[in-house]
């Protein structure tokens, strides 16, 4: 999982993002099954296959479309020089957010394996800062509710219904981001055009 | 189960305006949204002057709850009407105008329940569904800086708000239940995961809230967005997300982590009340000065929060003379806007001439939100600085005043200046240079006059006359 979030920071066009991000939900996806083979409990498969069906596959594809209708691979403007720092500040954040879990996590939640998506969700902010293109961005929120789901299922398993209901409400937001992103093709190459100074201050 | 059908009738309101706005018949979705607003703001008097407090199967009631409801069914009424006036200058939307009333009453019904669910994580799920139902609504008016402030919109208060979900999970570990009727007795258990619960809640509601420095988003969306909208964000969305942050906070009160944590708000309510204040004096952008005026106070009623005591009492009082005051002031600029056709405080002088009432509505309105006596803002700035002074912390004291003072004149010299100024920036009389356009007075249409006047009554009333039903509400909030 880490891994995926590293090599989502390493990338300058936003296809092999997109589908690094379709990667880690699917390996959620796996881990989802694996925990419910230990538990027995039920909503795991379900979230897996939300996970796995909508994370994994659904929003990647409707967003590889969006990076088609360009009909050439979609670069970061501006970003590509910066990727190599990026990848080492991320590095940092795996190490240091691994370290801030030991120190203030670990003794209450007594579970190791929680530091993933503690360190995961470090990441996704990272990526969603850093990058200025759409598509990227909202790879980096996809991340970021894998780490929390997964945050969940491993922190509070039986806690109810809740993470079914996130999973339907974030699917509805990503069909309202998809209308945003269909209204204008131009939304895709943000914040470098002049008359967006008008959103300066 | 009496008291469970309040609950009802008043999400049902929405929800039925919602469905019945979509029937594809001209007119339709005007009358069935101000019909389901009408009926929320009685249902909602109902429940303040029934004093209905305690838990009701699937809802829960306070003193709290039904501040945001008057408050929430009110500025929800006024917009709908507002709107009336406001959206037809749009020449092309970016969704038909039946989906934009029917969006308005989902907007209003996911805020009506986010403040009336018994359930932690159905807060959380209503206050995510705010971002669904008024993303569309930001990008309305179809432009690049519209879409693009809906994007950031979206995408900011997303990622901010998953952050509140952890909140959720640890409340959950932590205690076992999500029930906030469970929750606000004297069992809860102490530990570390329920400091860090409130932390992870203050990162993502206060996203949401407009609390610095997770703010980005907030002056977007309030300046793209058309004016009602722009209304029902600063009036009551930004305090809806207070309120979830409060119920997190409040599962504190006794611990001993709880005076660690209250400063915590307080540090990030002064900050984004103090940057704010400052920030909002060197605006270009009106709609975008009234965005930062609403940061402003939401740090302070985030201070009166976090003080406890008269804070918060004078905090709840805010919440509703700032949604009146605040929503006036919005529809004051959208008048503006449609008359000048733009945002820029430079192209626009002389109101007072040209659109006699919304000038001085807007002007009045400023005045209003920031605090001015006898406006209701005042009477709750007045009562969270005096619970500071009580509890003697000067450094805090002067660090409001600071705040109010700033925030005061920085807003009120630009809308003086924007109302009562002279333009050097219009046509040119004569050929001559740097003489002021002769300002023609406008004919303005009654209704949007009348609402944000009635808005800012009902603001001056909370300061010169307190309701007893309003005032024994706001003492409830206090844990």
């Amino acid at each position: 999982m880490i891994l995926t979030a590293l090599y989502l920071q390493s990338q300058t066009f936003v296809d092999p993002t997109i589908r690094a991000a379709a990667v880690q939900s699917l390996l959620l996806a796996g881990l989802f099954v694996v925990l419910f083979l230990e538990s027995g409990d039920g909503d795991l498969l379900y979230l897996a296959a939300i996970t796995a069906g909508v994370r994994g596959i659904l929003i990647p594809a409707v967003m590889l479309y969006q990076v088609r209708r360009f009909k050439h691979s979609l670069r970061e403007n501006g970003t590509g020089q910066r990727v190599p720092s990026l990848v080492i500040v991320g590095v940092i954040l795996v190490i240091g957010g691994y370290a801030l879990f030991k120190t203030a996590l670990l003794p209450t939640l007594s579970n190791p394996a929680t530091s993933v998506p503690f360190v995961l969700v470090l990441l996704s902010f990272l990526l969603i800062v850093t990058r200025r293109n759409a598509l990227t961005q909202m790879t980096g929120f996809l991340e970021e509710e894998n780490a929390v789901l997964y945050a969940g299922a491993l922190i509070a398993p039986s806690i109810p219904l809740l993470i079914e209901f996130a999973v339907v409400l974030d699917i509805l937001g990503v069909v309202l981001v998809g209308v945003i992103l269909s209204a204008t093709r131009d939304v895709l190459r943000t914040l470098e055009e002049p008359e967006l100074e008008q959103l300066k201050g | 189960m009496e008291q469970s059908l309040i609950f009802f009738g008043l999400l049902a309101a929405p929800a039925a305006g919602a469905a019945i706005s979509l029937v594809p018949r001209d007119g339709v979705e005007v009358v069935a949204s101000l019909l389901s607003s009408g009926a929320a703001v009685l249902i909602s008097l109902f429940l303040l002057a029934s004093g209905t407090s305690g838990a009701f199967g699937f809802f829960y009631s306070d003193g709290l709850t039904r501040i945001m409801a008057i408050t929430i069914s009110s500025v929800f009424f006024t917009s709908v009407a507002y709107s009336r006036f406001y959206v037809k200058r749009i020449n092309e939307p970016l969704i038909r105008f039946r989906w934009y009333y029917s969006l308005l009453d989902l907007f209003a019904f996911t805020m009506l329940l986010a403040i009336t669910v018994n359930d932690l994580g159905f807060v959380w799920i209503a206050i995510e569904a705010t971002t669904v139902t008024s993303a569309l609504l930001v990008a309305l008016e179809r432009e690049r800086t519209s879409v693009e402030a809906a994007w950031r919109y979206t995408l900011i208060v997303s990622a901010g708000l998953v952050a509140s979900l952890l909140s959720v999970i640890f409340v959950y570990f932590s205690q076992g239940t999500l029930l906030i009727s469970d929750l606000a007795g004297a069992s809860i258990r102490a530990g570390l995961l329920l400091p860090l619960a409130v932390g992870f809640a203050l990162v993502g509601y206060g996203t949401k809230a407009g609390i610095a420095p997770m703010h980005a988003w907030l002056p977007d969306a309030h300046s793209e967005a058309p004016s009602p909208v722009s209304a029902m964000f600063s009036g009551i969305l930004l305090p809806t997300s207070i309120y979830a942050l409060v119920r997190t906070f409040n599962l504190l009160q006794g611990l001993p982590s709880f005076g660690a944590m209250q400063n915590l708000l307080i540090g990030f309510g002064v900050f984004t009340a103090l940057l704010a204040a400052v920030i909002m004096g060197y605006q270009r952008n009106y709609k975008r000065m009234l965005a930062y005026s609403s940061m402003e106070n939401m740090g302070i009623i985030l201070v009166g929060f976090a003080l406890g005591g008269v804070g918060a009492i004078g905090a709840a009082i805010q919440i509703v003379a700032h949604a009146f005051a605040k929503s006036s002031a919005f529809y004051g600029a959208g008048n503006i806007l449609v008359s000048y056709e733009s945002k820029s405080m430079a192209e626009v002088q002389g109101v007072a001439t040209r659109l006699k009432y919304s000038g001085y509505l807007f002007a009045l309105s400023c005045l209003a939100v920031t605090g001015a006596p006898p406006f209701g803002v005042f009477v709750g700035e007045f009562m969270i600085l005096a619970q500071a002074m009580s509890a003697g912390n000067i450094t805090l004291v002067l660090l409001l005043a600071a705040v109010y003072t700033y925030g005061f004149i920085g807003l009120n010299r630009q809308s003086v200046r924007m109302i009562f100024g002279q333009s050097s920036m219009g046509p040119q009389a004569d050929g001559e240079l740097n003489k002021p356009a002769p300002a023609v007075p406008q004919r303005e249409n009654w209704v949007s006059v009348a609402i944000p006047l009635a808005n800012l009554v009902v603001a001056l009333m909370v300061g010169v006359y307190m309701s007893p039903l309003l005032l024994q509400a706001a003492q409830a909030v206090v844990p």
